[in-house]
């Protein structure tokens, strides 16, 4: 019976790990397919790509948005920091950009395995699924390999949480002094990080309060030192366009559409992940993993209702899941969960024994819930097979589909158009004469001009009364732009009713799933 | 006056004060000094508490905003009061290590 059981967990666990396998196969041909484009593939990559050359030359991004080129970034500079080597041997690209982020979710996944192994009894199986699992999710497969810092910080908040659970109970001074060195290099990469930190102070806190506050000392310091830096750096625009100007509007209806996306993509990890927690906080000890699920979870979904915001926001949730759902599969399947006093009908052997076919099941299911594929080429006989149909441009499936308000509209490969697309705007920019005003950076990058404005950047200081633009209204009015790009129409008002009166679609073209509005100057006569 | 008894008690007092000194050190640094499952309890009910009252709060003494409760605000009142019922959960476990 026990053989029998064993042989049905071990093909349950293949099965599980082979769909699972699978998933991640499409993440690397996505992955593939996407590093080398030399334009924008989700909105606002570019001006990522123009910080990092900025840095490259030992210039800050955050600048006086009232002077020309009316630019500046509200991003933290690690990540560009990271880049900015690569801008000196092979200038800007998106490349590199997009190879670090889908090499950073390689990281998470091993570190999240390697976290899965070490505290839950050493399963190899559980622990590589677990990994695997954070792949899967369609929020990480999105953003993994962008152009963004956002993958970066999660990579570095997840090494950190790794470390410190590992070295804080053992007083590790190195262990310590390097998940927390990783958790400010997690601050400095994207500001969302600050959640985790208040994860890790708190679960420190409670452990060995004495402790904590000395350590929690030091590493406020440390931050408050780069800060004080950057502002001083930056002469005070690091704190206007970082800080002041990164607070947007709530959208309540974005925050419920994500948290329900979430549950129903992740559901069959979350609820495990949860149960574990709950067990922690009633009947032993709290871990830092429970804390920063609840955390991650809790604010971070929150914070996936700004404006701006949207389901990368519940990437570090995820790897916290991963983690602790993990950890709890383990403990069952090896019999060394204890059960709460009330439940000591059910022994552990005999979860164990349910848990042998439960477990791959769930992971399959996970597989299953969280499935992404293209459905024409080699794919189409497996699309067949499990009886899906392209759901989002004909020829790829996304079982999150797109209905959700902030959920990332991309993931399908880009096609030989896209990137004739591409070049025919950058072909337009050089063509014209004149500044270009591209809302997009990438094409303005590849057509050799200058990278002029970023527009959510302008609309976040025109939202805290931070930005007048008159000198860039001028240029707008006497029409010294010779071509100006629009997509996604993300200026201020004032700008967007300027470039209205001054400037007329010519035509549009359709890249990646998006049209690019062209537009040239009005006759000097009209209006 | 006994010869040297200043000497010894100064000598004891300095012995007192730096064993409790390291006592303090060594308890805010050792193994059991942690927070209690009721402390945790106690904590999260105060803040649960607090921030429900704050968030309220804002709408009384903010006279001159418009709109009452907005989205932002419910979330936040909802997440206040499950801190607050967790916290009065934990609190009858008593000295359990949280």
């Amino acid at each position: 019976m026990k053989r029998a059981s064993s042989r049905a967990h071990v093909a349950a666990m293949t099965a599980a790990g082979a769909a699972l396998l699978f998933s991640f196969l499409v993440y690397v041909l996505y992955a593939a397919n996407l590093i080398g484009f030399p334009y924008d593939y989700d909105q606002g990559e570019g001006f990522e790509v123009h910080d990092s050359v900025l840095f490259s030359q030992g210039q800050l991004p955050y600048r006086d948005t009232e002077i020309y080129p009316f630019y500046a970034s509200n991003y933290p500079p690690l990540f560009h920091v990271m880049a900015a080597p690569f801008v000196w041997f092979f200038g800007p690209a998106y490349w590199y950009g997009r190879l670090l982020g889908f090499l950073g979710s390689l990281v998470s996944a091993a570190a999240i395995a390697y976290a899965v192994y070490r505290d839950g009894g050493r399963n190899r199986w559980i622990a590589v699924v677990s990994g695997l699992a954070f792949l899967s999710s369609n929020f990480v497969y999105h953003i993994g390999p962008l152009f963004r810092q956002h993958t970066m910080m999660v990579t570095f908040e997840t090494l950190a949480i790794v470390m410190l659970a590992g070295a804080y109970p053992r007083r590790d001074k190195r262990g310590i002094a390097g998940g927390l060195f990783l958790l400010l290099c997690a601050g400095y990469t994207k500001q969302l990080a600050a959640i985790s930190a208040i994860a890790a102070v708190a679960w420190m806190f409670i452990r060995q309060p004495g402790r904590a506050l000395r350590w929690t000392l030091a590493f406020a310091c440390a931050g408050a030192a780069v800060f004080l830096w950057l502002n001083i750096a930056s002469g005070g625009e690091w704190w206007r366009q970082a800080i002041v100007a990164n607070v947007n509007v709530f959208i309540a209806e974005q925050a419920i559409g994500l948290f329900i996306l979430w549950f129903k993509l992740h559901g069959l990890l979350l609820i495990p992940a949860a149960l574990l927690f709950v067990y922690e906080l009633y009947v032993d000890r709290l871990s830092l993993y429970g804390i920063w699920f609840v955390a991650a979870s809790l604010l971070g979904g929150i914070a996936s209702g700004a404006w701006g915001a949207g389901d990368s926001y519940f990437v570090t949730s995820i790897a916290a899941i991963c983690i602790l759902s993990g950890i709890f599969f383990a403990r069952i399947l090896a019999g060394v969960q204890v059960m709460p006093r009330r439940l000591h009908d059910i022994s552990a052997a005999k979860l164990s024994a349910v848990a042998m076919l439960a477990v791959p099941l769930l992971y399959l299911g996970y597989a299953r819930a969280t499935l992404k594929m293209p459905t024409d080429g080699a794919f189409s006989h497996i699309a067949s097979a499990l009886n899906i149909e392209g759901n989002v441009r004909q020829s790829f499936y996304d079982s999150a589909s797109f209905m959700v308000g902030g959920y990332a509209r991309i993931g399908y490969p880009l096609t030989a158009e896209d990137w004739a697309a591409g070049a025919e705007i950058a072909r337009l920019i050089k063509e014209s004469d004149g500044a270009a005003l591209s809302e997009e950076a990438g094409f303005s990058m590849a057509a050799g001009r200058d990278v002029i404005t970023n527009p959510t950047q302008l609309r976040n200081l025109d939202r805290a009364g931070l930005f007048k633009g008159e000198e860039l209204l001028g240029m707008i009015e006497r029409r010294e732009f010779g071509i100006v790009i629009l997509r996604a129409l993300f200026y201020p008002p004032t700008v967007l009713q300027a470039l209205d009166g001054h400037y007329e679609l010519s035509h549009r073209v359709h890249m990646n799933g998006f049209d690019y509005n062209i537009l040239y100057p009005r006759a000097q006569d009209s209006r | 006056m006994i010869e040297g008894a200043e000497d010894i008690a100064a000598s004891a007092l300095r012995h007192f004060t730096a064993r409790r000194l390291s006592n303090k050190l060594w308890v805010m640094d050792g193994e059991e000094t942690t927070v209690s499952k009721r402390q945790l309890g106690i904590a999260l009910l105060f803040v649960g508490l607090l921030g429900f009252s704050a968030i309220l709060a804002i709408d009384i003494l903010d006279v001159g905003r418009q709109g009452g409760i907005g989205p932002a605000q419910t979330v936040a009142l909802l997440v206040m009061a499950a801190t607050a019922v967790v916290g009065l959960t934990l609190i009858p476990l008593g000295d359990a290590p949280a």
